[in-house]
């Protein structure tokens, strides 16, 4: 009777609506927690994470760190090296200006004064030929401004092209290529 | 659910945000305030600076390659007053080393730093190395010696030394005239003058370039590679120059004349090998300028001095009519003594009659008679056509500054004169520079051709060198004249036996003796004597041109400037290495 009562007892659908949804609800829960890790392993990878945030940072400044002090450091050694241009290329100078002071006409007169050497009487200048002699040349303290010029290759460019560049140039650009005019050649 | 916490989070997160937030607004606002300009230049003050490189003068060698300006280093000495910490002693080595005044050290020394905006103070310039050597020791030996306990040692902190190059003349006066000087003493605006140091300052100077200079290592970057000044090689041969010069001094001790020029020329090329000229000035310090060249003396006589040349212009004269062919070499004249043009009589030197000459013989005598004459069949109108076609109506060229000319006179002008043509026509109412002649004279050694003067061979700009060709200026007669009128001279000369043959070298050339126009009318007294020869007659290599001004030994150019061409001459061929005509051909035929 108490079963057929119960058979017999229909639920309000409202009633039905909502046990069915605390139902739904329920399964992705009872997953959930199933699956969920435990609270300390939590922590430790939050803690693994944020140290290795950490570590990320500090290899980052620390490459910041090198390579700013290298670059420090060959800034340095530019404001150094400069410094000893500037030094040498002052050196050559005096040390130029030097031997010049030292060779001038008048020192050199001088020298040829307490050395018992005499000018050369224009009147006792006995003149040979000296075969393949060339008098003094021009000074050159600098090379001359070069003219542009076109170098033949020594290599024809069908030995050493790829077969690629050789595609590119023959088959594909082939009909950019001016046409030779053999009568002109003829000509 | 929300953490027990979650309220306290929030408000941290929210007063690091406002804090965020007010910096953020703080920054925006600073940058945008009336003064963040300056605040901002400050800034940039403080991390660099903005600095002006100079690049190294251009050097300036002679043919050879012997430098006559070059550069050397010098220093500048002041007190750094932030580290000064021993003012007696600063002003004690500077005072023995550097020779400046002890108190007026030590009152800069004991400058408190920042007083009057003061850090640093300049004590002296231009000290040569030696003196800065012997600071640095000193230095060193006082920042070495051992501490001892109440015993406070010497220092010469703050005092600090900075290198810089000043021009340098290892020549002296040597081609002063030719060099100019640079006025080095003004590091900052310091420029060329006279000479090639003027008409190349601007090469010789470079670009300078602006640069930023960190003072953080990090925004260090190199200097560009900032090329030097162009440099030059000049024409001018150092030997010859120097033996030049050494004549020129020798010859006005002996002739007792005022001043005088030497100009050395290749008639082929229009290159001057020397150009010796006084007063010289040594150019290593140009600051005696007042005193060697009193106003109005000029720089270099050779190109900023006109004279009235004398007979030396009969030459000019006589090619005109003889390339115009109003006479040939064989015409002869009849000279009485006297002509008459424009109701003015003009004589001869010695006020003679020499009877029939030929046209050598008018040159030999140097008969101004004759030359009036042929000035007159040659015509007014041609002959100052010449004379402009020589190159007298205008400057040169020559690459030298302060170059002048006289303006010449000619028909038309409310100044000319008929006598004019018979007086021009022996170089007398006619005014030139020694260059101007030269160059004149040099188409008649070069087959009529005219060549640019020049003084400057080759010039090395950005590590290349860079020829100077040749320039034909004019022909302004043909080259048979120039062979005719060479051979005429040089048979003169030899008819004359004149003091400016030279033993072995076949030469021509032609004398002057030029009055000099006084307030009173020319002055008889007192002259300019000249010379102008050229060499070896078949083949000219040089052009000699010696000028002699108001000599006391005697008026005559043949007797004053012919030796001394003669002297410059026998040197001159072996410095040239020129063997005499007869070794010559005989190289030649073999």
């Amino acid at each position: 009777m108490a079963d057929h009562a119960v058979q017999n007892f229909v639920l309000p659908k409202e009633y039905c609506k909502s046990r069915d949804k605390k139902e739904k609800m329920k399964k992705p829960k009872q997953l959930l927690q199933a699956y969920r890790q435990a609270p300390w392993r939590v922590q430790l990878q939050w803690l693994g994470f944020f140290l290795l945030g950490v570590v990320l940072v500090a290899a980052v400044a620390g490459v910041y760190l090198n390579l700013s002090a290298r670059a420090s450091s060959a800034g340095r050694a530019i404001q150094s090296l400069e410094n000893k241009v500037d030094a040498y290329q002052r050196e050559i100078n005096d040390l130029s200006t030097r031997l010049a002071y030292i060779s001038s006409s008048e020192q050199m007169y001088l020298r040829l004064k307490d050395t018992d050497l005499a000018l050369l009487d224009p009147k006792q200048a006995i003149y040979i030929e000296v075969p393949g002699f060339i008098s003094s040349p021009d000074i050159v303290l600098a090379p001359p401004a070069e003219v542009a010029s076109v170098q033949t290759p020594v290599i024809k460019s069908q030995y050493t092209n790829s077969l690629w560049d050789w595609f590119v140039e023959n088959i594909w650009f082939a009909y950019e290529k001016p046409s030779v005019d053999l009568t002109e050649v003829e000509e | 659910m929300k953490p027990a916490n979650w309220s306290r989070y929030l408000i941290i997160s929210g007063i690091c945000l406002l804090v965020i937030v007010g910096i953020i607004v703080q920054m925006v606002r600073i940058q945008n305030l009336p003064g963040s300009e300056i605040i901002l230049a400050q800034s940039e003050s403080l991390s660099g600076t903005t600095q002006i490189i100079y690049p190294d003068r251009g050097k300036i060698y002679d043919r050879w390659g012997h430098l006559l300006a070059g550069d050397e280093t010098t220093y500048e000495i002041g007190i750094d007053l932030n580290q000064v910490s021993d003012p007696e002693t600063i002003a004690t080595v500077c005072a023995s080393v550097l020779g400046l005044d002890y108190s007026t050290v030590l009152g800069y020394a004991r400058t408190k730093a920042g007083d009057n905006g003061q850090y640093y103070i300049v004590l002296d310039n231009f000290v040569d190395s030696e003196k800065v050597e012997q600071l640095s020791i000193l230095q060193t030996q006082y920042a070495e010696m051992p501490v001892k306990r109440h015993v406070v040692n010497p220092s010469l902190s703050g005092l600090m030394w900075s290198p810089y190059t000043k021009r340098s003349y290892p020549e002296g006066s040597l081609a002063s005239n030719v060099i100019g000087f640079y006025g080095f003493l003004d590091r900052i605006d310091g420029r060329g003058f006279f000479g090639v140091e003027e008409t190349y300052n601007d090469l010789l100077a470079g670009t300078p370039q602006t640069v930023y200079v960190a003072y953080d290592p990090q925004r260090v970057k190199a200097n560009m590679d900032l090329p030097e000044g162009a440099s030059l090689v000049l024409t001018i041969d150092r030997e010859i120059q120097s033996m030049a010069e050494n004549t020129l001094e020798e010859a006005i001790d002996w002739s007792g004349a005022e001043a005088g020029t030497i100009l050395v020329y290749n008639p082929e090329d229009g290159s001057l090998l020397a150009m010796a000229t006084t007063p010289r000035l040594d150019p290593n310090e140009y600051w005696n300028y007042g005193e060697v060249f009193p106003n109005p003396t000029p720089f270099n006589r050779a190109i900023s001095k006109s004279y009235e040349p004398g007979s030396v212009f009969k030459v000019i004269t006589l090619a005109a009519a003889l390339d115009a062919g109003a006479v040939t070499p064989e015409t002869t004249f009849y000279d009485p003594g006297y002509i008459e043009v424009g109701g003015y009589y003009i004589n001869n030197w010695d006020g003679s009659a020499w009877g029939t000459q030929d046209m050598t013989g008018c040159m030999q005598h140097s008969l101004n008679v004759c030359l009036s004459w042929i000035a007159q069949q040659l015509g007014a109108d041609q002959f100052y056509e010449y004379v402009r076609a020589f190159g007298f109506d205008r400057n040169t060229g020559i690459d030298l500054s302060g170059e002048i000319h006289w303006p010449i006179r000619v028909p038309g002008d409310e100044q000319w004169y008929e006598v004019d043509l018979a007086t021009n026509s022996f170089g007398q109412g006619i005014a030139v520079t020694p260059l101007q002649m030269v160059m004149a004279v040099g188409a008649l050694a070069n087959e009529g051709k005219m060549m640019l003067p020049h003084v400057v061979k080759s010039m090395v700009i950005d590590g290349h060198q860079y020829e100077i060709n040749p320039v034909v200026v004019g022909t302004p007669i043909k080259a048979e004249t120039a062979s005719t009128i060479t051979e005429l001279l040089a048979n003169s000369l030899e008819n004359e036996s004149s003091n400016a043959l030279v033993e072995g070298y076949r030469v021509a050339g032609k004398t002057g003796t030029a009055e000099i126009p006084t307030q009173y009318g020319y002055s008889s007294s007192q002259t300019h004597t000249s010379f102008v020869g050229w060499g070896p007659v078949d083949d000219p290599k040089f052009l000699v041109y010696v000028w002699l001004e108001k000599p006391e030994i005697s008026i005559w150019g043949s007797e004053v400037a012919a030796p001394v061409f003669q002297d410059v001459v026998e040197k001159l061929v072996v410095l040239l290495g020129l063997p005499p005509d007869s070794v010559r051909r005989e190289l030649v035929a073999e």
